[in-house]
């Protein structure tokens, strides 16, 4: 029964959740938090997971065996569920996923831009949310989005500008949210779109953060469902000329895509009603349609060409580990140092 | 991979003036995707080999192929599910978003795949002189979960396979047709738990026509299988080792041939 270290590394905590891929997968997986380990704080000094080959002494899911200290340098051990708990470990091995956590609980999204969300929550600022429920503003659900300014409290959509002119007319009052995967199992994937202006050079908003997956120089093709009024850019393919170039105004979000169509003659684009669910149809989108390389032959430049965002290739590789962030998680409180070890066993 | 882009169709007539009309700069696009590989082995000790070492290395062998293929299509679904942008079906009546799958849906979809100048998969099967069967037109190809199977049987105007002409070279997984699409479905087909308006299950349904995607293999890798001795794979000469690996790029090749559904179930699942 050979019982093996796979891999290793270490990594300065930023206080937030870490993924660690395990393409080879892992039967245990410890972590060490070497600044706190000769500290007195109240902190988690040791994670270990067990993973399915443990049977019923198997880790639950964003669970674990946690090594604290509660102010003293004695060490206590317990789970990450018990009493103080906090995010522990969580394998995730399909993508892409809802990671397999509770749903959790919005008390309110703004109708404004960006749209705010209350939630008590233990979420990063980069994480990607799906939302569903979500009382008020039912033509959002269904669809994920990236969280920003997040807080125990709360966070920001900076892709969601949720204005009136934009179909929102009030504010939601519930709904659910799942954090996923940030990318989708093949890349580039397709995106949510939350907004398209009226220009000569037409500007895309989206509900993530766009420069993680497109370039400039590929292209899109765009799926505009007619209850998003703008009907003449459905199912148009353009090129992107530009990444995130925009500020948030109106009804325009931080996130787009400005894009090669003139669109200044289209009837607008708004969301559909919340009232309109379920029968509406949803939901606008861009998925990728290739690129438009160009040499320079003069200068020798190559333009729409980006190696490591333009081919279609694994996104987000499986299995990962997902460790909690904070002081009483695995991945630590900001600027901890953390050795983590994956280790398997043949048996 | 590229493709020009058709020219456009507008002006052209000569009017006899002599000024040539204006060429045109062909359009190209770029489709790229990366060569990736994947491996699977399985070690056997010595005390199987010992006794049972033709069966078992057979019977591994056997299991290594299946994870070959099977790899490869769930590799192909993940391509379907991530990078083509869907539409809910709305047409049916369990009251979620998306709803259970109808025949406005398809059609819908249909319209799309007309409307991009798609062409179909399959070539159609004439009608013959059988009861209770009738043709099937040349149709495009949707993938579906098998859990949609019982509202697959209520859409409107569904075909069941029993009811085809013929059933000759029609495939195991093949379930109905409906409108221009004919259905295969698979345990492992897409699906997202916990994503609908109520939180229910999703199920996506590419839905395509001809070159709407590739799958690219790699001359002599698309399905290596090797022995490794015990003398290498152990230090004591304990354990030898089976494995297998592939290589494969993928790629949606035309983003106007391929469009599909999110749907939910009639009762949630």
């Amino acid at each position: 029964m050979a019982f093996t270290i796979l891999t290793g590394d270490s990594f300065t905590s930023a206080g937030i959740g870490v993924k660690i891929p395990l393409p080879s997968s892992a039967d245990y997986f410890e972590t060490i938090n070497t600044t706190q380990m000769g500290l007195t704080g109240t902190v988690c000094v040791r994670g270990e997971w067990y993973g399915p080959k443990f049977g019923v002494g198997a880790s639950a899911v964003n669970d674990g065996i946690r090594w604290r200290k509660a102010g003293s340098s004695a060490i206590l051990i317990d789970k990450f569920t018990t009493s103080t708990a906090s995010d522990g470990f969580t394998y995730v091995t399909t993508s892409p996923v809802v990671e397999a956590q509770s749903a959790s609980a919005i008390t309110a999204i703004t109708n404004a831009n960006p749209a705010v969300v209350a939630q008590t929550n233990t979420y990063s600022n980069g994480d990607v949310l799906q939302f569903y429920n979500t009382t008020g503003m039912l033509q959002i659900a269904g669809m994920n989005f990236q969280i920003s300014s997040a807080s125990g409290s709360g966070y920001t959509l900076l892709g969601l500008p949720a204005t009136v002119s934009n179909g929102f007319a009030a504010a939601g009052t519930a709904g659910f949210t799942r954090r996923i995967s940030s990318f989708n199992a093949v890349e580039p994937g397709f995106l949510y779109i939350t907004n398209i202006s009226q220009a000569i050079q037409a500007v895309v908003s989206t509900s993530v953060d766009p420069s993680s997956h497109y370039a400039v120089g590929m292209k899109i093709h765009l799926s505009v469902p007619y209850s998003f009024g703008m009907t003449q850019m459905n199912q148009l393919t353009g090129k992107i000329l530009a990444v995130n170039a925009v500020s948030a105004t109106a009804n325009i979000g931080a996130y787009n895509l400005t894009i090669d169509i003139d669109s200044s003659a289209f009837t607008a684009f708004a969301f559909p009603l919340s009232t309109s669910s379920p029968t509406v149809s949803l939901f606008a989108a861009l998925a990728p349609a290739g690129a438009s390389t160009q040499v320079d032959p003069v200068t020798g430049v190559v333009t729409g060409y980006d190696f490591q965002k333009q081919p279609f290739r694994t996104g987000q590789f499986v299995p990962y580990m997902y460790l909690g962030g904070g002081a009483a998680s695995p991945a630590g409180a900001a600027l901890d140092i953390i050795d983590w070890k994956a280790y398997k066993f043949e048996k | 991979m590229s493709r020009f882009e058709r020219l456009s169709t507008d002006g052209g007539q000569l009017d006899g003036s002599g000024i040539d009309p204006a060429s045109e700069v062909p359009v190209r696009t770029d489709i790229d995707a990366t060569m990736e590989i994947h491996a699977k082995s399985i070690v056997t000790n010595e005390q199987v080999i010992l006794y049972q070492n033709s069966k078992t290395l057979t019977k591994f062998t056997a299991l290594l192929g299946q994870w070959l293929r099977e790899k490869e299509d769930l590799l192909m679904r993940d391509l379907f599910s991530s990078s083509v942008s869907y539409i809910n079906a709305t047409g049916g009546l369990n009251g979620d978003q998306p709803s259970n799958l109808s025949l406005n849906d398809v059609n819908n979809i249909e319209n799309i795949l007309l409307g991009n100048d798609a062409r179909s998969m399959l070539t159609n099967l004439e009608a013959t002189l059988k009861f209770a069967t009738g043709g099937v037109r040349d149709a495009f190809i949707a993938l579906a979960n098998t859990n949609i199977c019982a509202d697959l049987q209520k859409v409107q105007g569904v075909l069941l396979k029993a009811a085809y002409p013929t059933q000759e070279g029609i495939r195991p997984e093949e379930y109905c047709s409906i409108s221009r699409f004919r259905f295969f479905v698979s345990s492992k087909g897409a699906k997202t738990p916990g994503i609908s308006m109520k939180g229910n299950t999703v199920y996506t349904i590419p839905m395509y026509g001809l070159e709407a995607a590739a799958k690219i293999e790699q001359n002599n890798y698309t399905a290596v299988i090797g022995y490794r001795p015990p003398w290498v794979v152990s230090s004591v000469a304990q354990n030898s080792q089976l494995y297998a690996k592939f290589a494969i790029a993928r790629a949606i090749t035309n983003q106007n041939w391929i469009s599909g559904l999110n749907v939910t179930t009639f009762q949630p699942s």
